[in-house]
C-alpha cells in the first residue's frame, strides 16, 4: 500500500475541566489516502470534533495532547512550531466547521475572507487573480460569482454553506475536514449540498475526512468508515464491509438505526441506554454498560483495536462476525 | 442615506423645537421676572413696573412669547445677555462653545482610543498581575465620583508636583501685551490641529495601501511633517508662547475627563473582545493560518468595537452632566460654566441659549454616533 496522505498515531488528548479530566480523544489511530473520503461516525460528545481540532490543533486552552503522532506526509504535526503550522492550516489542511453557518465574519464581504486566506497562503497573487479564483470557486459550489461582493448576512443558509465550501477549497488543500457540514441546515438544501461536495471530491481528488452522527450520510461519501465510542475508534473498514459485516456490536447498532429505504431518518438514541459520561469512562471496554454481549472481561481489560484482514479493525473481545476468510 | 440625514435632520428640528419648548416653559414657570428684579426697589411705582413689563414684552401671554423667541432664534437672534448686557447671546455662545468643544471631543477621541487598544490586549493576555491591576484600575475609574476625582486630580499635579495650573482658561498676567486676543489665538489653534490631524489620518490611511517598506517611511513622514509644521507655525507667528499658555491651562482637564472615561471603554472593550473570541469566525480566522495578531485586530476586535461604539453613543449623555461638573471645578469657561452661572444670577436668555446649545450638542452626536455604526456595521442600513 502507499504511503498514506495524512495518519494519526495513537492520539491521546483530554480536556481539563472543573469536575476533572475528560477523555475526549483515547488512542486513536487512522490513516488517510490521497483522493480518500474517510468518514468518522459517532453519537453526539464521542470526541469527532475533537479528533479534527487535535489535527488542525486549534484545540481551546484546557485541552491537552497527551500523546500520539500526527504526521502529514514527513511533518510532524503535534510537534511542528506555530508559524509552520500556520502554513499548514488552510494551505494543506482546511476545514469546514460544524458551525458553518457562523463561519463568516459579519463585518467583511464573503469573497474578501476567501481572498484573505489565499493572499495568505498564495502570497504573490494580485487582487485581480484573487478575484477570479473566487469566481471559479464559486462557480463550483453552485454559486453566483456576483455574490462575492456582499456581505454574509446578505446569503441564504444554503448560499452561506457552499461559500463556505468555496473558501475550504480555495488553496487546494491536500485534505478537507468536513465536520456536520450540513448539520444547520433543511433536508433538500442538505441533500444537494453533500452531493455537490461528494462530485468536487472525486473531480478535484482531494483526500476528505468527513464527520457525521449521521451513518446515512456517511454511507453516500465515504469510502471508508471510522466508528468512534466514546473516545475511542472502535470499528474502522471500508464502507461496504463495515454495512456488510459489522463486527462491534456498536457499529451493527448504528447500522439498525438505518431506515431501510429513504424513509426517515431515525438517530442513534434508538441504541438504548446513556452515551458514556466521559468523566468517568466505563472501566474495560466502554460499550460494556449498553453491549448485549458484554462479559466479564469486557468490563475488566480494554479490547484491542485488532486487524481482521482486510484493512478491517475493531476493538470487540466478542465480534459480531470472526470469520472474515470464509464468506 | 442622503434621504436618511435629510429626514434625521428634520427628526432632530422636531426633537430641539420640543426640547426648547419644554425648557422655556420651565424657566417661565419660575416665580418672577425680570422685572421684578430691575423693579425691587420700593420707590418705582406700579404703573413704571407695569409699564416696564409691556416694553419687555412679559405682559402677553407664554404661548405668544415663546413663538416669538423661537421665530428670533432660528433667525440667529438669541436676545441679550443680562448680566453682561448689553452684549448678544450669540456673541457668548460663540466665545464659550469651541472651548467646551475642544475639551470633551479631545478626551473622548483619547478614552476611547486609549482604551480600545489596551482593552484589546489585555483581553488577549488573561491571567497574571496585569490582568489584575488594570481590571482593578479600570473599575475604579468607572466608579469614581466625579468631583473628587478632579479634586485630586487638581491636588497632586497642580499642587503636589506643581506640573500644572490649577484651572481657568489662561494666566492674564502672561497676557498682558498679547498682539491678538485668546479667542483668536484659541482659534488659530484649533485649525491648525485640525490640519495636522489630517495629514496624520491621510497618512496613515495610505500607508495601509504602499509595500511594508514604504509604509514605515510614509507613516513616518505623515507624524514628522505636521509635528515640523506646527512648530514652524507658533515660532514664525511668534504666538507660540500664548498658546502654550492655553495648552498648559487645557491638558489638566483633558487628562482628567479622559481617565474618568477611559476605564468604562477599556472594561467594555475587554468583555466585549473575550465575547467575541467564541464565536466561530474567530475560529476560521485562526483555522485559515492567519497569525494571533491578524485575528486578534481583523476578526475580533473589528467586531468587538460594534458595542463599544453603542457604548459611547450612552457615555455622550453622561458627559453633558459631566461636562457642566467639570467645567466648574476648573473654571474652564466653557458652555456647562456659563449654562451654570447664568443659572445662578438668573441671566435667562443666557442660560436659555446655553441649553438649546447642549441639547444640539446631544443631538449631533447622536447623529455622529448613527452615522459610525452604519459604517461599522455592514448589517445596519439607513434607508
Ligand atoms: N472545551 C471543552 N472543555 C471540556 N470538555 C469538552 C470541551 N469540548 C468538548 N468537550 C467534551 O469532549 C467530548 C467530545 O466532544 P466533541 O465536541 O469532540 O464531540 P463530537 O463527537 O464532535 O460531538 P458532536 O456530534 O456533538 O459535535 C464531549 O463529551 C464534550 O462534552
Ligand atoms: S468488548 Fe464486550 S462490551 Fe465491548 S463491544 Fe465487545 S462485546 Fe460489547
Ligand atoms: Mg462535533
Amino acid at each position: 500500500m502507499t504511503k498514506p496522505l495524512l495518519s494519526v498515531e495513537n492520539l491521546t488528548m483530554h480536556y481539563t475541566t472543573r469536575g476533572g479530566e475528560v477523555a475526549a480523544v483515547d488512542d486513536v489511530s487512522f490513516s488517510l489516502h490521497e483522493g480518500e473520503a474517510l468518514g468518522l461516525v459517532g453519537e453526539s460528545g464521542c470526541g469527532k470534533t475533537s479528533v479534527a481540532m487535535s489535527i488542525l490543533r486549534l484545540l481551546p486552552d484546557n485541552a491537552r495532547i497527551l500523546g500520539g503522532q500526527i504526521w502529514l506526509g514527513d511533518l510532524e504535526l503535534l510537534s511542528l512550531p506555530e508559524p509552520e503550522m500556520q502554513k499548514v492550516r488552510w494551505g494543506r489542511i482546511s476545514m469546514i466547521f460544524q458551525a458553518a453557518m457562523n463561519s463568516l465574519n459579519p463585518v467583511y464581504r464573503v469573497g474578501d475572507q476567501i481572498i484573505e486566506a489565499l493572499e495568505l497562503h498564495w502570497g504573490d497573487i494580485s487582487r485581480q487573480q484573487a478575484r477570479e479564483r473566487v469566481a471559479e470557486l464559486y462557480q463550483l459550489v453552485g454559486l453566483d460569482p456576483a455574490l462575492m461582493d456582499r456581505y454574509p448576512h446578505e446569503y441564504s443558509g444554503g448560499m452561506r454553506q457552499r461559500a463556505v465550501i468555496a473558501m475550504a477549497l480555495a488553496c487546494n488543500p491536500d485534505v478537507i475536514i468536513a465536520d456536520e457540514p450540513t448539520t444547520a441546515l433543511d433536508v433538500i438544501v442538505q441533500d444537494r449540498i453533500l452531493k455537490r461536495l461528494t462530485e468536487i471530491q472525486k473531480k478535484i481528488g482531494m483526500a476528505m475526512i468527513y464527520i457525521s452522527h449521521d451513518i446515512a450520510v456517511i454511507a453516500e461519501v465515504s469510502h471508508r468508515v471510522g466508528v468512534m465510542y466514546a473516545g475511542k475508534l472502535v470499528e474502522l473498514a471500508n464502507t461496504v464491509n463495515i454495512f456488510e459485516r459489522p463486527l462491534h456490536p456498536y457499529t451493527a447498532g448504528l447500522m439498525a438505526s438505518i431506515p431501510s429505504i429513504h424513509g426517515e431518518k431515525r438517530d442513534l438514541v434508538t441504541l438504548g441506554g446513556e452515551p458514556p459520561n466521559l468523566l468517568h469512562p466505563p472501566s474495560g471496554c466502554r460499550f460494556h454498560p449498553r453491549c448485549a454481549r458484554a462479559t466479564g472481561i469486557c468490563i475488566e481489560q480494554e479490547p484491542p483495536f485488532q486487524d481482521y484482514g482486510n484493512g478491517h479493525y475493531a476493538a470487540c473481545w466478542h465480534p459480531m462476525e470472526v470469520d472474515y476468510g470464509s464468506h | 442615506m442622503w434621504r436618511f440625514l435629510g429626514r434625521r435632520f428634520v427628526q432632530m428640528l422636531i426633537t430641539l423645537l420640543l426640547f426648547q419648548a419644554v425648557t422655556y416653559f420651565l424657566i417661565d414657570a419660575q416665580p418672577g421676572d425680570i422685572a421684578d428684579l430691575l423693579t425691587l426697589d420700593p420707590n418705582i411705582p406700579p404703573a413704571e413696573r407695569e409699564r416696564l413689563r409691556a416694553q419687555l414684552g412679559l405682559d402677553r401671554p407664554p404661548a405668544e412669547r415663546f413663538i416669538t423667541y423661537i421665530g428670533n432664534f432660528y433667525r440667529g437672534n438669541l436676545g441679550v445677555s443680562f448680566q453682561e448686557y448689553p452684549r448678544p447671546v450669540i456673541d457668548i455662545i460663540k466665545e464659550r462653545l469651541p472651548r467646551t468643544v475642544v475639551l470633551f471631543l479631545t478626551a473622548s477621541i483619547l478614552s476611547f482610543w486609549t482604551g480600545f487598544v489596551t482593552g484589546k490586549i489585555l483581553a488577549w493576555r488573561r491571567g497574571g498581575w496585569i490582568e489584575y491591576a488594570s481590571t482593578i484600575t479600570g473599575v475604579t475609574l468607572y466608579t469614581v465620583f466625579t468631583p473628587w476625582f478632579a479634586l485630586m486630580m487638581i491636588w497632586l499635579f497642580a499642587v503636589a508636583l506643581n506640573w500644572l495650573p490649577a484651572g481657568k482658561f489662561l494666566d492674564p498676567l502672561k497676557w498682558l501685551d498679547a498682539p491678538i486676543s485668546a479667542n483668536a489665538v484659541f482659534a488659530r489653534m484649533i485649525w491648525s490641529s485640525f490640519f495636522a490631524l489630517v495629514i496624520v489620518f491621510v497618512g496613515f490611511w495610505f500607508s495601509n495601501r504602499v509595500p511594508r517598506r514604504q509604509r514605515l517611511v510614509l507613516r513616518a513622514a505623515s507624524l514628522l511633517v505636521p509635528l515640523v509644521g506646527m512648530l514652524l507655525y507658533w515660532r514664525l507667528s511668534g504666538l507660540g508662547f500664548y498658546a502654550w499658555d492655553i495648552a498648559r491651562h487645557l491638558i489638566l482637564p483633558v487628562l482628567t475627563v479622559t481617565l474618568i472615561a477611559y476605564g468604562g471603554t477599556m472594561l467594555l472593550t475587554r468583555t466585549s473582545m473575550l465575547e467575541t473570541l467564541r464565536e466561530d469566525y474567530v475560529l476560521t480566522a485562526r483555522a485559515k493560518g492567519l497569525p494571533d495578531k491578524v485575528v486578534r485586530d481583523k476578526h475580533v476586535a473589528r467586531n468587538a468595537l460594534l458595542p463599544v461604539w453603542t457604548g459611547l453613543v450612552f457615555s455622550l449623555g453622561n458627559s453633558v452632566s459631566g461636562g457642566i461638573i467639570t467645567e466648574t471645578i476648573f473654571s474652564w469657561p466653557g458652555i456647562g460654566l456659563t449654562l451654570l452661572n447664568s443659572a445662578l444670577v438668573a441671566d435667562i436668555p443666557v442660560a436659555m441659549g446655553t441649553l438649546t446649545v447642549v441639547g444640539v450638542m446631544t443631538l449631533i452626536s447622536h447623529l455622529i454616533a448613527d452615522i459610525g455604526y452604519a459604517f461599522l456595521d455592514p448589517r445596519i442600513r439607513y434607508h
